[in-house]
């Protein structure tokens, strides 16, 4: 074989399951963009003739309780969740992964008064903390979102403090330096090889929490000015009216499951780069043995804010 | 023959025990150290949201004709709003340590009543969500690490990925579609209490539940799952075989109460999920709960019920945090830390 | 060989052949070998050898994709060939034990060692809590532990290799069985506490008329230790014999090659020696004896066909067509009086 194959052995793009996972989530995030402009029909326009009707060739997924195209206004919505989502997790990343590098060079005393703050906020649930912030700072679906950008950052926090830690302790480290390796050089290779698909496992759970708080966010009606339609929002239309169509919240269900499953299929493709035995056991929020410890927390941390 | 020493006094045999227990003391005296700051600092963040969330409470209170600059001045002294936040922080700390959370800015009802009232709801749905999740989540993960491979096990595989892909309130109106509205066979809505009679109230609360235990038991399963087919390739499981001892005792006694220990810790660190997800219930059962409290009151900014719910959320979540700790202790008493 | 073995035989096994990889390959061809009570065997060989499969499957404890495609294994007269799970049940502890080469690992090692061994006679022999933790201690004391009741409460975390050894064979021997299988049971300790453990089985055979399969590449042990020994190679016996006469006057060129380099026995060495070559792998089929390739004293007729055990006198037997050959001893004699 002449010609190296395009995807290799060891790439997380390898899974089929990966690759279903991206296309999913391009479409998604092309929806973001564009969803307003390609939806058929205006997701606002109230049509009392046609109220809770089923899926037609005119109206793909039917009606809602006003006569408004379901497919529409969820085509429509795509935008906020989308944004709001990435919103939290760079939040989440900003705040949580230079923390997590820095205890590890900062000192004892630094690294303790981190790390409890980091525990602290994992023990309040995010609807909690959102909803009193939004109380503090406005009931708007940014506030909201950078609440559990915040409650996020433990999460990637704990993921890179654990990476820089054993990368720090490593042998191979001064083995590399033995052999004339300049720091910078093992610094790009071996951060790059190990810290790197840690983080993206955790961006990726991250993700998926924050698409769910943001469903539920819009569900219960944080932040958003109807009629502006968002994948929760229809949802909690759909409950209301539940007799009249009791099909009906199973297409925003399923729209918030499959995006939400692509994140978690994408994280465990990039799981299964790390290898197997890489991935150690999830720690407790009140450690109560040594804090320096040099095991990862498993990803789950992260998914504090998933609801 | 090997030399034998005459075994000497009993209080020997006490030795390993009572060194082990002292080392276990010491790690509880480490995880009180850490614990203290966490609590303190959870309860200041608490209070400080509160606070944050009404720059003049007390002119809310009187309204906006009756607030003048003498009135407002007046009720901020009388509500202690004049002193400086860490003041603050502290007198309501040791107020609320001692169960009294204020009084509501405007129904003048004691935050602590409010709660009393709404808190049975929501520890009746979160305990039973608790058994339920380790109920099916441990069975599930149990039977698909015993027959590994099997149809059982993949099938358990996928479904776990299906339903962490699915929050509380999703999971919610898809059992009240499925037993309430098309079915008729549980009460979609409500709650009663257990005095009431327990029927009705395991009807009512079996499905908010359910609603809040399937993403965790999934988790649940996952973690467990893994770490039983990992202690069932151990020596001592064919050790504990080989003596003679049947299957199911060293399944239970041997496998899974070593390989239990990180499926515990997901349990403790998903609880806050459930308790987020028992807001969705609630809204989704209609049920009087601590979450309808708290988003009543955050939209009417009413500062003392606010920071008197979350202290009491974050108390819960401490409360059960320690309590997997203390499991996750008596589990492994080997070195520090997981076996499995 | 034919008819029900004698009731007294401990351990019977009879024409083993194990299958590996689903029956891909042979590991193990045609093993016939007795254990009698109060006997101790021998098994030694090297790596590969097939001895551990066929201690495994005496046990019932074959690893998966392994199984027995013809034979039988028995235990005082009782088939146990295709035992099921509750049959093995029954007999763990009861008719046989075993000790392993790592007993830590064998162990829980987040419960207590007596804990381990009470739990044992509690569901085995129903007995009462106290009366457990009683019996327990005075196997711990049977086995040579120092202060059994404190060793009672201890992990495995805590005790030594030595040690743990000891519970090991105290957890094996509690319920009294006939037979006690030791796979490689020293292999993994220190010099000294090798010889304690020798001692600790020879005396348990004496007191309790135990019989032992103890499975060693070490050959300076089995001398110790055993009665009779069976070597192993590439999945066969070559020889089988009592003690003194296989570490004396072995007859088969394997056998006489593995004393030569563990230097046991009159084959003192000067200088490092190695077997040239490598056994066949594992299941491959060879035509005629499975060591002509690196035997010194190969001849045709050893290449042409399968070679039958030839018996060499009482109870000693080799899978070798020059084993009675004149020449082949009087060269083995003319190296030991060079030396």
């Amino acid at each position: 074989m002449s010609r190296r194959p395009l995807i290799g052995q060891r790439s997380w793009l390898r899974l089929p399951s990966a690759r279903i996972a991206l296309v999913i989530l391009a479409v998604v995030i092309f929806l973001s963009v564009f969803g307003s402009a390609l939806a058929p029909q205006n997701p606002l326009t109230i049509n009392a003739n046609a109220l809770f009707q089923g899926p037609s060739a005119h109206h793909l997924l039917g009606t809602d309780y006003l006569g408004r195209d379901v497919l529409s206004r969820l085509m429509a919505g795509t935008r906020l969740s989308v944004l709001t989502a990435f919103e939290a997790v760079a939040i989440g990343l900003v705040l949580g992964a230079p923390l997590g590098v820095a205890t590890v060079f900062l000192g004892k005393w630094f690294d303790f008064a981190v790390n409890r703050v980091s525990d602290a906020l994992m023990t309040l649930p995010y609807i909690f903390f959102a909803v009193a912030v939004t109380a503090a700072l406005g009931n708007g679906l940014v506030q909201a979102m950078s609440a559990v950008g915040i409650l996020l950052a433990p999460g990637f926090f704990r993921v890179t403090r654990a990476a820089t830690l054993e990368f720090a302790s490593a042998q191979y480290v001064e083995a590399a330096e033995l052999l004339g390796a300049t720091k910078g050089h093992v610094i790009r290779v071996h951060v790059v090889r190990k810290v790197l698909p840690t983080i993206a496992v955790t961006t990726a759970m991250a993700a998926a929490g924050a698409l769910l708080a943001v469903s539920f966010f819009t569900f219960l009606g944080i932040g958003v000015t109807p009629p502006a339609p968002t994948w929760g929002g229809v949802l909690s239309s759909d409950l209301d009216y539940l007799s009249q169509a009791p099909w009906a919240p199973f297409i925003p269900g399923a729209l918030i499951a499959v995006t939400v499953g692509a994140l978690n299929a994408l994280a465990d493709a990039f799981r299964d780069r790390i290898g197997p035995g890489a991935l150690p056991l999830p720690d407790p929020v009140i450690k109560t043995h040594s804090t320096l410890t040099t095991s990862h927390p498993e990803a789950a941390d992260v998914r504090q804010t998933a609801a | 023959m090997v030399a034998l020493i005459e075994p000497t006094f009993a209080a020997g045999a006490v030795a390993p025990r009572r060194r082990r227990a002292r080392s276990a003391a010491a790690k509880l005296g480490g995880g009180l150290a850490v614990l203290v700051p966490i609590v303190v600092l959870s309860s200041f963040i608490t209070y400080c949201l509160g606070a944050l969330s009404n720059s003049n409470p007390a002119a809310t209170i009187l309204g906006q004709d009756a607030a003048t600059p003498a009135a407002v001045a007046r009720l901020d002294r009388a509500l202690g709003l004049d002193k400086p936040l860490v003041v603050q922080y502290w007198d309501w700390l040791t107020q609320a340590v001692q169960g009294h959370l204020g009084v509501s800015y405007f129904s003048q009802i004691p935050v602590a009543q409010s709660i009393g009232q709404r808190l049975p709801v929501d520890l009746s749905i979160a305990l039973l969500a608790i058994v339920l999740a380790v109920l099916i989540g441990g069975t599930a993960g149990t039977v698909a690490a015993v027959k590994r491979g099997s149809w059982f096990d993949r099938g358990v595989t996928i479904a776990c990925s299906i339903v962490s892909t699915l929050p509380a309130f999703v999971v919610g109106i898809i059992l009240v579609v499925l037993f309430a509205v098309s079915a008729h066979l549980l009460p979609a809505s409500g709650y009663t209490a257990p005095s009431a009679g327990i029927g009705p109230w395991l009807e009512h609360i079996i499905l908010p539940a359910l609603a809040l235990a399937l993403q965790v038991a999934a988790d649940i399963a996952r973690q467990l799952r893994t770490s039983l087919v990992s202690v069932l390739d151990q020596n001592y499981i064919v050790g504990a075989r080989v003596r003679g001892l049947p299957y199911r005792r060293v399944l239970v006694r041997h496998a899974l109460r070593n390989a239990s220990g990180p499926a515990l810790t997901i349990l403790g660190n998903d609880f806050p999920i459930m308790l987020a997800g028992a807001v969705a219930a609630e809204v989704v059962f209609s049920l009087p709960g601590l979450g309808q409290l708290l988003l009543a009151a955050a939209e009417e900014r009413d500062i003392p019920v606010v920071q008197g719910v979350l202290l009491v959320v974050a108390t819960f979540v401490i409360v059960v945090n320690l309590v997997v700790n203390t499991l996750l202790a008596w589990l492994n008493r080997s070195a520090d830390g997981v076996s499995a | 060989m034919s008819g029900k073995p004698p009731p007294d035989e401990a351990l019977h096994i009879q024409d083993l052949h194990i299958t590996v990889h689903d029956g891909a390959a042979v590991a193990v061809r045609g093993i016939t070998l007795t254990v009698g009570a109060g006997e101790i065997v021998g098994l030694v060989g090297e790596s590969g050898s097939g001895k551990t499969l066929a201690c495994r499957a005496a046990l019932g404890v074959l690893p998966a994709g392994c199984a027995v495609s013809e034979g039988t294994i028995s235990f005082g007269g009782q088939d146990v060939t295709d035992l099921s799970r509750r049959g093995w049940e029954r007999l763990y502890g009861t008719a046989v034990g075993a000790v392993f080469q790592d007993p830590a690992s064998y162990l829980n090692p987040n419960l207590t060692v007596g804990g381990q061994l009470a739990e044992v006679l509690r569901v085995k022999q129903r007995m009462a809590r106290a009366d457990a933790h009683r019996k327990t201690v005075e196997l711990f004391a049977a086995v040579g532990l120092h202060d059994p009741e404190r060793v009672f409460h201890q992990i495995p975390a805590e005790l030594s290799g030595g040690m743990l050894q000891r519970v090991m064979i105290a957890i094996a021997i509690s319920c009294d069985p006939r037979l006690l299988i030791a796979d490689e049971a020293t292999t993994a300790l220190d010099v000294t506490i090798q010889a304690e453990i020798i001692e600790l089985l020879k005396d348990l055979r004496d007191q309790r008329n135990l019989a032992v399969l103890f499975v060693s590449h070490d050959l300076a042990l089995i001398r110790e230790l055993c009665d009779r020994v069976v070597v192993f190679y590439a999945g066969e016996a070559v020889e089988t014999g009592p003690v003194e006469e296989i570490i004396d006057r072995p007859r088969h060129p394997y056998t006489q090659a593995l004393l030569r380099v563990a230097s046991v026995g009159d084959f003192q060495r000067r200088e490092l020696r190695v077997i040239p070559g490598q056994p066949p792998q594992m299941g491959e089929d060879v035509v005629g004896c499975r060591f002509a390739g690196r035997c010194p004293a190969a001849i045709d007729a050893c290449r042409s066909g399968p070679i039958d055990l030839l018996r060499l006198g009482p109870g000693h037997q080799a899978r070798c067509v020059r084993a009675g050959d004149p020449e082949l001893e009087a060269a083995a004699e003319a190296e030991l009086a060079a030396r």
